[in-house]
């Protein structure tokens, strides 16, 4: 039991990082962002081609992938979302514009790469250690402590930069926000941007921790979906107290009935948490 | 989204005769073209198999994307799971094949009752969100219900069944799939039809401007959406009985997937969300771009990329898609509208 739930904890930190970017994006600029899985699968295979080529590290692809993951976002979001601004119903508008991007992501990395299962394999991969009498895998542990780093570093740039107060400004009322001055188009096209850094970093984690191939998106989407529904979309708090208890959940329920089953825990507590409490735990209720 | 039943200007009274005359002349002449079809053996030779064939997915298409434009477009609700009654008929056909001996061609249509009853209760379900929330429910549904049938062994898990051939001659073999899936497309058409020219569709369209409002007209929105959402379960899961059966087998991969979902709702967007010939242009459109994709490419990835470039740039520049931007303009030719 307590060896299951450490299992579960050890991913759930890998969750929040995924998890963080995508509610992030709806904060801000209330998009739900379906290609939020196919852009954590390009840095995977980033970090795969860096891994096999000059055997680099995956924590060390991260300085990579970063990067180039937040200039695909910024321009991603500077060539297709204005666009849209003014639709009357923006929201839903993103979200078949997102699965539309979604769909070219997996067809080219189809094409490039083939359906192959992929994953690197750094040594600490497969490793563990015992603490007492629980067994706790190394890589994954690794893993969950950089993701924290992180979530910790994107809250902290949150909650004392000029531009992590524009960005929270965007998130409380976007029309106060250009009242005030921020600049709503270069503060969301740099949110948009770090979000899918954030997606970016929990590729390259992604690539030693599970099997990859391009049309995997689709399960990951639909599970980081369910992660930030129970958090209250758009809480980065929630986002990340949401993650570890359904990766706790989802840990319980494949030691009870096995492997293929965990991933509806995820989808049942998205269907029954929209029902009960569509806010989510630390959700607004007018964010839904 | 801006609706396709806003009328700038005067309301449009269309003048009933001289246009409902060239509308029914249309209808006809696309109903006299869909019974000859089957008589062209002696033109096309060798070939017919593949008309009939292509024929047969074209019609699947307009059913598919039809009956989505009952929730997705009149009431504004966008679902990416509704392959799932697809599927669902799929399978209950396919399964009463296997296990009872039941010919799918006379299973179909309580496949679409079955299917009906399952929209009420997932509608009820669903329909509580609304927005986002409701796209996120849906795709939750499409990838639970893949889930459930990968790992059912009675329906053969990710293997599926194989369903006995039908016993038809081989010149031959093609048409009763297609004369099936016609009556089923122009069922769902009408229905489509019917509902576009009835209070029901008068409140689904009003609902989804303004929820509040319809609401606070005296409308009960959420039975209005709940029948729209059954409504458009039923021709689904009929055209999943024929589809299965003219496959030869059934398998998750064949009716669960999100691509079908994508295809399905793109093809209303493409030609119109809304709107009644909208959802029939957008799938034969669509099926001539797939069956040209793929004679280029071959059935690589690439077809993918096509499918999401063609969503991404419908969706900035013709959101309102064709019959809808020609209407816009003023330019919709009286034939195609039927609304």
């Amino acid at each position: 039991m307590i060896q299951t739930i450490v299992l579960g904890l050890v991913l759930g930190g890998v969750y929040a990082l995924m998890a963080s970017g995508l509610t992030l994006l709806f904060g801000v600029m209330r998009i739900v962002n379906l290609a939020h899985g196919a852009f954590m699968i390009i840095p995977a295979y980033i970090a795969y081609f860096l891994f096999t080529t000059w055997g680099v590290d995956p924590f060390v692809s991260l300085v990579v992938t970063m990067p180039t993951m937040f200039l695909v976002g910024a321009a991603v979001y500077r060539f297709l979302f204005p666009r849209l601004e003014g639709s009357d119903r923006y929201s839903e508008m993103t979200v078949l514009l997102t699965f539309g991007l979604a769909l070219v992501i997996e067809g080219f990395l189809g094409y490039f790469f083939t359906g192959i299962f992929r994953s690197t394999t750094p040594s600490y991969a497969t490793e563990a250690f015992l603490l007492g009498d629980i067994i706790v895998p190394r890589g994954q542990l690794y893993a969950s402590l950089a993701s924290l780093v992180l979530i910790l570093m994107l809250w902290l740039f949150l909650r004392f930069t000029k531009m992590g107060y524009a960005i929270q400004a965007l998130t409380q009322n976007r029309t106060a926000a250009q009242i005030v001055g921020v600049n709503v188009r270069r503060v969301s096209t740099v949110s948009f941007g770090i979000g899918i850094a954030l997606a970016g970093a929990a590729g390259s984690l992604l690539s030693y921790l599970f099997t990859f191939y391009p049309g995997q998106h689709w399960q990951w989407i639909a599970l980081l979906l369910s992660l930030i529904v129970l958090g209250g979309l758009g809480s980065l708090a929630g986002a990340v107290v949401g993650s570890l208890l359904l990766a706790v959940l989802s840990a319980l329920v494949s030691s009870w009935l096995g492997a293929t089953w965990s991933p509806l825990t995820f989808y049942l507590a998205l269907f029954l948490i929209l029902l009960v409490r569509p806010q989510g735990l630390f959700g607004t209720q007018e964010a839904v | 989204m801006v609706d396709a039943v806003t009328h700038d200007g005067p309301p449009a009274e269309v003048p009933l005769h001289g246009s409902s005359r060239s509308r029914l002349w249309f209808g006809l002449g696309l109903l006299a073209f869909l019974i000859l079809l089957p008589l062209s053996r002696s033109l096309v030779g060798g070939t017919f198999n593949y008309v009939m064939q292509m024929a047969t997915i074209s019609l699947m298409w307009v059913t598919l994307a039809t009956s989505w434009n009952l929730i997705g477009g009149y009431a504004g609700y966008i679902s990416l799971g509704n392959n799932v009654f697809f599927g669902v008929g799929g399978y209950l056909a396919a399964a009463l094949l296997v296990y009872q001996g039941w010919s799918p061609f006379l299973v179909a249509p309580v496949a679409g009752l079955v299917g009906m009853a399952l929209g009420v209760v997932v509608g009820l379900i669903t329909l509580r969100t609304r927005g986002p929330a409701f796209i996120i429910a849906t795709i939750a549904l499409l990838l639970m219900s893949t889930l459930v049938f990968n790992n059912w062994e009675l329906v053969g898990g990710t293997n599926g069944l194989s369903l006995p051939l039908p016993a038809f001659s081989r010149d031959w073999v093609r048409v009763p799939f297609y004369v099936a899936m016609a009556v089923i497309a122009v069922g769902s058409v009408l229905l489509s039809w019917k509902v576009a020219h009835s209070k029901l569709g008068l409140g689904l369209r009003v609902l989804a401007q303004d929820e509040t409002k319809a609401e606070v007209l005296g409308i009960n929105t959420r039975r209005y959406k709940v029948i729209a959402y059954s409504l458009s379960a039923i021709f689904p899961a009929m055209a999943g009985s024929i589809w299965g059966y003219s496959l030869t087998y059934v398998r998750p991969s064949v009716f669960f997937t999100i691509a079908i979902a994508a295809q399905m709702v793109l093809m209303a967007i493409i030609g119109g969300r809304g709107t009644v010939a909208g959802p029939v242009l957008g799938a034969v459109l669509l099926v001539g771009v797939n069956e040209l994709s793929v004679a280029r490419f071959g059935s690589s990835e690439l077809n993918i990329v096509v499918t999401g470039v063609i969503l991404v740039v419908v969706l900035i520049f013709f959101p309102l898609g064709i019959v809808g931007s020609l209407r816009q303009h003023r330019r919709l030719p009286r034939f195609l509208d039927w609304d």
